[in-house]
């Protein structure tokens, strides 16, 4: 067991308890640190929280996880915090279907009925198909570290022909990472096929808020203090060294160590001051590019309503095969030039959720168009996947990039941290900026993983480097 | 000049990995003695380029797998960007 601070000075702060802040803090408290987690809102859980609505349950973001194999990271996690007991989780089959006006092919839980899939929609790229999803499943390998400047386009020329296999292929990544294959990393498109496609569609019963709850309860367990709705101002340092944090209603709290799990760029550009960071470094974080952020709809549904697709699945659809195009219109927060959507019914066919990229504009532009973007989302599903949607609606409501921001404060409601691109991958120093002493950073934010299974990886190793440095320091 | 980059590099790996200077000899392993995989790989990778100012070939990167091996790269590079230059 770690010693513990006795005065009123915590071992560790971490800033923000979306899932990268509950797992550290989990592992801190466990190794007997003394340690406050200070979240802004008043729910833990981050992206990955649901909310109610009269006798309807929403996922608000994350709608579910991957990596929960038997030597997957989520499940090394929850069982070392002893969180899968306490936890029901299932798994969607098939946990995802790409569908577009000629092509209807699903990821299944059986990696080899995936391929047949694949083979009998494309059987002019049937070798090079098996070649392709071997090496995704192998992609645990060192090896896969050579792709780190390739784009996820290189890595589909280098396996296929055929152009509308290849859009097929990327239509998920660029509705989850909001990145065309011309500008997604290989690698990280490589991680978000391992991680999600292939081992993805768990879910815990009762939504995805008992995920982040239950990893709160164990926090408290393990010792650990949970503080909601307080919003961290500053953190504060002395000598290169940080000495605690400012809060908005506690005002300073001494820590010897403070992790940040909030997004990076406020992390550098807004609670430290700018003369603590080296000035490289500074400007480098200000012109990194950040991942688009979501139009999320909710929609209760009556119980009338017959699920034209299987219930629990993700299903992208595209009208066409130009993402490059559809890119484009994303980031104008263009429904109609996007042309698809995603969407996913609930297990209990009670509640649709349907999302589509979109880019970060002010409070009042969503305030004026919000009811504009619903209506058309939903005439589009309408028309495209699910005919007579609009019949059985009883409730709907919708998140914006803005609503985004306001529950987590990610720089422009960024869904997944820094957009994936290879040149921001593995970032020096983002995990432990060099310069000032006993700050670290976890979560999307370090460039070294996104979505929960992403974010739990990141906080698994975060914590594994602050352990050993105290152990050493004992000794 | 080399026992300079060895100890740069001893840093890099120790910053990333969490290991101490001291537990990172020539020949340890970063796979099986230091848990690198491929992500903490291109972490090292990305920050040796930074410190060194210099390019490491995409198909190299797996191969830098021993402070050893690290510290024959990063030598070889530097030596030609010095014939180079």
């Amino acid at each position: 067991m770690l010693k513990k601070q006795s005065s009123e000075e915590y071992d560790a702060i971490i800033i923000g308890a979306g899932i990268g802040g509950l797992v550290c803090g989990c592992y801190l408290a466990k190794a007997g640190m003394k340690v406050l987690i200070c979240e802004q809102h008043y729910k833990p859980g981050g992206y990955c929280t649901s909310f109610r609505r009269g006798a309807f349950v929403f996922d608000a973001a994350a709608d579910c996880f991957g990596a929960y194999r038997k030597d997957g990271i989520t499940r090394k996690v929850f069982e070392e915090l002893e969180i899968d007991k306490k936890l029901n989780i299932i798994r969607f089959d098939p946990p995802s279907i790409i569908l577009t006006p000629d092509y209807r092919v699903s990821f299944w839980n059986d990696l080899e009925k995936t391929i047949e899939e694949f083979q009998t929609a494309f059987p002019d790229e049937r070798d090079n198909i098996k070649k392709f999803f071997y090496f995704l499943s192998n992609s645990g390998a060192i090896s896969i570290s050579k792709l780190r400047n390739w784009t996820f386009k290189n890595l589909l020329d280098y396996y296929f022909t055929n152009d509308r296999l290849k859009a097929i292929l990327s239509l998920p990544l660029l509705a989850m990472a909001g990145l065309p294959p011309s500008l997604m990393s290989a690698f990280m498109g490589v991680k978000f096929f391992s991680e999600f496609f292939l081992d993805g569609g768990y879910y815990p019963i009762g939504g995805m808020q008992m995920l982040s709850d239950t990893l709160a309860e164990r926090f408290k367990e393990f010792g650990g203090e949970l503080r909601l709705s307080s919003l961290v101002k500053k953190i504060r340092v002395r000598d290169n060294k940080v000495t605690g944090i400012v809060t908005e209603n506690d005002g300073f709290i001494p820590s010897r160590l403070v992790v940040s799990n909030c997004d990076a760029r406020q992390t550098f550009l807004k609670l430290l001051s700018k003369e603590k960071i080296e000035r490289g470094f500074y400007n480098g974080i200000k012109n990194m590019m950040p991942s688009i952020s979501n139009f999320i709809a909710y929609l209760g549904i009556n119980k009338q309503f017959k699920p034209p697709q299987p219930q629990g699945s993700a299903v992208f659809f595209s009208q066409h095969y130009d993402l490059d195009r559809a890119y484009r219109s994303a980031q104008k927060s263009d429904i109609d030039g996007y042309g698809g959507h995603t969407f996913r019914i609930s297990r209990d066919k009670s509640t649709i959720y349907a999302i589509i990229p979109a880019a970060f504009k002010n409070r009042t532009f969503w305030n004026n168009n919000k009811p504009r973007f619903l209506e058309s989302l939903i005439e589009k599903i309408e028309k495209s996947t699910i005919p007579g949607l609009s019949e059985h609606i009883v409730y709907k409501e919708a998140a914006t990039p803005y609503t985004l921001y306001r529950y987590t404060l990610n720089y422009k409601g960024a869904s997944y941290g820094w957009a994936s691109i290879p040149s921001q991958l593995a970032v020096p120093g983002l995990r432990k900026p060099p310069f000032l002493q006993n700050l670290y950073l976890t979560g999307h934010w370090t460039t070294l993983g996104v979505g929960i299974s992403g974010v739990i990886y990141v906080s698994h190793e975060t914590s594994k480097l602050i352990l050993k440095k105290e152990r050493n320091m004992i000794l | 000049m080399e026992n300079g980059i060895e100890r740069e590099i001893i840093s890099i790996v120790s910053d990333i990995t969490g290991f101490e200077p001291e537990e990172i000899k020539p020949e340890t392993n970063f796979m099986k003695d230091l848990e690198v995989d491929s992500i903490k790989a291109i972490e090292i990778t990305v920050a040796l380029e930074k410190k060194f100012k210099i390019s490491i070939r995409d198909e190299d990167v797996p191969n830098i797998m021993t402070v050893k091996q690290a510290v024959e790269l990063v030598s070889n590079l530097l030596n030609q960007k010095g014939t180079n230059a």
